[in-house]
Order: C-alpha cells, then sequence, then structure tokens
C-alpha cells in the first residue's frame, strides 16, 4: 500500500502514487511457488522414488510444512486413487494456499486433500504411504533433540511400509555468505546466505525479489537454519527408528548437465552446491 | 572394527635396497612427521592456559590418546616436574621409535614421569588424569556415533573429578573438498593430501606426502581414513557422553589473516577457507 509520509503533500504524492509499485501488487507467495518450487516434478520424483524402493505405488502423501500445500495439490492431480495431508504452522499461508491451490480444484479433488494448521511434531492426521519435508523446512529444528522427535513423529505417521523423503542442502560453499539471483523475467529471485557459523552449523538465509520498475520485496521470506550434514541426518534417522536411509543423487548427463533423475552411489565428490534427497524406511 | 590408526600409522615400506640413496631413503618418516605437523610446545601452553581457566589450579597429569610417537607425553612431562605423561596407541613400533627417539632424550627424573603403553583408547587402561586428549584428528577413525559415543565415555571416565578432555577439529570450506597443499619445511617439502571426501557420509581419505630436493620423494607415508565430523556434532556426543560443557578455542588471526596462535573460547564465528579448534570437554 503506498504510503503518505508528509500530509501536505498528500495530494500531489497520490496522484504520482496513482499507479502502485510493481512490489506493491505482488503476490509473495505466487513468486515463491514460481522461483523455488516445481510441485509438479516433485511429486512426480516422489512417486518414482517410492515406486523404486517398494516396487508399488504410493497412494497417500503427508506434506510436512506445506505452506501453500501447492505439493499435496500436485499430488493428488496424479491419479483419481491420491489422498495428501498437509501440515503447517502458519494459517495465513495455508489459507493463502486453499484460496490459490484447492481452489483451482473440483470439490471432488480438493476433499482428497487435508490441511491441518499444526506443529509438525505433534503428527496429527492419518498414516500415509510417503511423509516429505521439503524446502529444508526441517532446518528450523535446531537441536538434536528437536530434530529427532520430528523423526518419530514422522515414522509414526507412516504406514508399515511407508517412506519418509526429505531434501538436503550441502556443499562447500552453502557454508558460508553467499548471494545469487535468477532473472525469471518479471522479476529478479535472489537468494541470500548473510551468515554460517561453523560452531553451531546455524545459517541465516533470504529470498528476495526485485521488479523492473525498481521495487522489491527484499526479504520476502527470511529463515533461521541449522544446516544439517547429510550423515548427521542420517545418524538422527537411525536413532528414531528409521530402518533404512537411501542417500540420492542426481545423475548428470555427459555434458555435467542435471536429467532429474535419482540414483544411489556409494561415493560422490563435493561440490560447491548441491541438494538432493534423502529416503528412509520406516 | 575401528584401529587407532592416527598419528602413528605405519605401513611397511618394503623397498629394495636402492644402489645410491636418495634423501627419501635415508629420512626417518617419523621424524618428518613431527617435524611437518607436530607443535607440541604450543599444545602444552594452551593446556596449561585453558585448563587454569576453567579449574583455576594447574593441571599435572596428562593422558594422550592416540600418542603415536609419543611426543606430546614427553614434552608434557619434560616442561615441570610435577607433570606426569600416560600416553597409549595401538601401534607397538610406532611406541618404539617413540621410546627411542623422544623418551630417551628425556632427563632420567622426566623419563620416570612418562608412560607409553600399547592398547586401544576404547580399553580404557591406566587411571584417571587431569587432562585427557585426542589430538591430530585420530578420532576420526571413529565412523559411527555409536563408536565415537563409546570412545567419549571412555574417555570421560579417565578424565579425574576436576579434569577436561581436549580435541582438535579441522574444517572450513577446504576442508570438505579434494585439494592439495604443501609447505616447505627445513630441507623438504610437506604435502597434505585431501585425496577424497564424500559428502553423503563425510568419509574422507588424506595422505601426507614428502618431497625431497634430489627429486626423490616419501608418497603417502601416513595415510588417514577418517569420517570428517563436524563442531556441533562433537559437541553433541561429547554431553551426550556425560560432559557437563563444552567449549570450542578458535583461533585468532591478525590484520594479515593470519593464525597468531592464540585460541580463545567462543560462541559465534564467520567459517574460513581452513581452520582448526580445540574442542574441551568439561567433566
Amino acid at each position: 500500500m503506498p504510503i503518505n509520509v508528509d500530509g501536505s503533500a498528500k495530494k500531489s504524492r497520490k496522484s504520482k502514487r496513482a499507479k502502485p509499485t510493481q512490489a506493491e501488487v505482488a503476490d509473495r507467495h505466487a513468486l515463491y511457488e514460481r522461483a523455488v518450487q516445481d510441485p509438479k516434478t516433485d511429486a512426480a520424483t516422489l512417486g518414482e522414488l517410492y515406486r523404486k524402493v517398494r516396487k508399488k505405488a504410493a497412494v497417500s502423501l503427508r506434506e510436512d510444512f506445506c505452506g501453500t500445500a501447492t505439493l499435496a495439490t500436485e499430488w493428488i492431480k496424479g491419479s483419481k486413487k491420491r489422498t495428501a495431508v498437509g501440515v503447517d504452522l502458519d494459517r495465513p499461508t495455508l489459507d493463502w494456499g486453499i484460496e490459490h491451490n484447492l481452489g483451482n480444484l473440483s470439490s471432488a479433488d480438493a476433499k482428497r486433500i487435508t490441511l491441518y494448521e499444526a506443529n509438525v511434531l505433534d503428527g496429527k492426521g492419518p498414516k500415509s504411504d510417503l511423509a516429505c519435508a521439503l524446502n529444508f523446512s526441517y532446518c528450523c529444528l535446531k537441536q538434536r533433540k528437536q530434530l529427532l522427535a520430528y523423526f518419530k513423529a514422522v515414522r509414526k505417521s507412516l504406514k508399515k511400509d511407508g517412506l519418509f523423503i526429505m531434501d538436503v542442502l550441502g556443499g562447500s560453499e552453502t557454508m558460508g555468505p553467499d548471494e545469487n539471483r535468477h532473472n525469471l523475467g518479471e522479476f529478479v529471485y535472489r537468494w541470500k546466505q548473510h551468515f554460517f557459523d561453523p560452531l553451531t552449523h546455524e545459517m541465516r538465509c533470504s529470498i528476495s525479489f526485485y521488479f523492473e520498475d525498481g521495487s522489491k520485496l527484499a526479504p520476502a521470506f527470511e529463515y533461521d537454519w541449522r544446516l544439517w550434514t547429510m550423515p548427521e541426518l542420517c545418524d538422527v534417522l537411525e536413532e528414531s527408528g528409521f530402518s533404512k536411509t537411501h542417500r540420492m543423487w542426481e545423475k548428470t548427463d555427459k555434458k555435467g548437465n542435471q536429467t532429474g533423475e535419482f540414483f544411489e552411489p556409494k561415493r560422490i565428490e563435493n561440490q560447491e552446491s548441491w541438494w538432493t534427497y534423502l529416503i528412509a524406511e520406516r | 572394527m575401528a584401529k587407532n590408526k592416527g598419528k602413528g600409522k605405519s605401513k611397511g615400506k618394503g623397498r629394495a635396497k636402492p644402489k645410491k640413496k636418495s634423501i627419501a631413503d635415508r629420512v626417518d618418516r617419523h621424524d618428518l612427521y613431527q617435524q611437518s605437523v607436530q607443535a607440541p610446545e604450543a599444545d602444552v601452553e594452551f593446556f596449561d592456559t585453558v585448563f587454569r581457566e576453567l579449574r583455576g589450579h594447574a593441571p599435572k597429569s596428562m593422558r594422550e590418546d592416540f600418542c603415536g610417537t609419543g611426543y606430546l607425553s614427553c614434552t608434557w612431562a619434560a616442561s615441570k616436574r610435577s607433570r606426569t605423561a600416560y600416553g597409549v596407541d595401538l601401534h607397538a613400533p610406532t611406541l618404539a621409535w617413540g621410546r627411542e627417539h623422544n623418551l630417551a632424550k628425556l632427563s632420567a627424573a622426566a623419563q620416570e614421569r612418562v608412560e607409553l603403553v600399547e592398547g586401544n583408547v576404547l580399553d580404557g587402561l591406566g587411571g584417571q588424569q587431569d587432562i585427557v586428549c585426542a589430538l591430530n584428528f585420530s578420532y576420526g577413525v571413529f565412523k559411527t556415533r555409536a563408536e565415537l559415543l563409546e570412545y567419549f565415555k571412555v574417555a570421560r571416565e579417565k578424565v579425574a573429578a576436576q579434569g577436561i578432555f581436549i580435541t582438535e577439529l579441522y574444517g572450513g570450506f577446504e576442508g570438505i573438498i579434494e585439494v592439495e597443499e604443501e609447505r616447505e619445511l627445513d630441507g623438504f617439502t610437506y604435502v597434505w593430501e585431501q585425496a577424497k571426501f564424500n559428502p553423503i557420509n563425510h568419509h574422507t581419505l588424506c595422505h601426507i606426502h614428502f618431497r625431497f630436493p634430489d627429486g626423490s620423494k616419501i608418497k603417502k607415508a601416513f595415510t588417514y581414513d577418517w569420517r570428517l565430523w563436524s563442531i556441533p556434532e562433537l559437541r553433541e556426543l561429547l554431553l551426550e557422553a556425560g560432559f557437563v560443557d563444552t567449549k570450542v578455542y578458535w583461533e585468532r588471526t591478525d590484520d594479515d589473516g593470519d593464525g597468531t596462535g592464540d585460541f580463545v573460547a567462543t560462541e559465534d564465528e564467520e567459517n574460513q577457507d581452513s581452520w582448526l579448534v580445540y574442542i574441551i570437554g568439561v567433566k
């Protein structure tokens, strides 16, 4: 909303500001979904990973830290049998998702999604084939005990042969200040790592959006995380009762481009920055 | 089964007798190791300072786990008449080298204050000491949380009621990639090679090589097959093992960014290309 700083200039300002800036009319959730999420691909990949490990199709999905539930929405589009549960703490974000994502579904389809405004540690909702925690959201759990409690709760929320899939961020350059920008046409997306503390592995990051007219949403989202390493996550998963972990890695073609296909290597050379999936069998 | 590899890991060279001896054939790799990576006087000074800071009195007895040649134990005991040292290592030939080259150089009285014992650090041989230390990252041979926790529990049992446990860790952007670095020393080049670092389990394979002015070299003079643990992981494990508190001591740098040798307790640091910290478990 335009702000009038000085009452006396109200009139002239008003006329000048008749047209709001791009930042003022932008919807940060929509921008986030465009910039960071690829829910269609994620839903397909989760389905494929489940089939790879369990040799059958997953029907029910639990999306922890679901935000706008865009992944849950894409999941149920994959088959008429599919159902999804989404859990998030933030009511306004859930409401945005109900309006913009679930709202675009037929009422019959929308009924196959249940959203809970709840803490993921509470383990609300029915047992599912697949549970996921994507976009590194579990990193807001900074104490090992908290992460352990969360993994125990997830494990309980899984069916007997259920799988838990999370994404993991890493690489030498994730452990320090860094910044990268992507021009997405109508706006520029900026990912910034403000600091990383090697003593605690705490990191602060933010997402900002910059527009052609010079306006910006900076920061649009802020994160206060502990950057967990792959072996740490596996150790905690094991301790919380998961029977087996699969540390996946994305295949690259001969030119080094990502293929969207994941395999389970024994050894990988570290990179400056990477993200991948970690699968845990209940 | 984890083994004590640490600094003292020996590998038979099995070379044939050369006709003309190169420098590599004449030198002693334990001696080169001690010159390259150890600075026991600095460790002794740090131990004394940090112990007084945390415990309010002077430390006397010190246990050196993964002691290898016992260089630190000997330096500790020789530094003051009140100080005793107890070194433990799995590898008998390395201990024998240390007795001959380090222990034998001490005065008879100081020698009496050093005990170098062949054993597994997990067996908890010997009595309690003011300080128990595990330096040079040797505990990296414990690659599972359960193994490292067991070791920390044993180490804690060996710490006296008013004592501390001291260990070391390296890290930074360059700690987790494949990289090689060289240092010129007196009459030889020391090469540290991180041949492998696997981000999915943090296993790392490192080698120490030595090169000489006549072109000869000792490749893989020492090899380490470790899990590179992180600072928060070690602190969490120390607490789980029963230590009541942990401290991290970070090296101060001068204006040029070079290490000053001065370590201070800290809770908030920026990551660097390469760092080395002392981590303390308070009993």
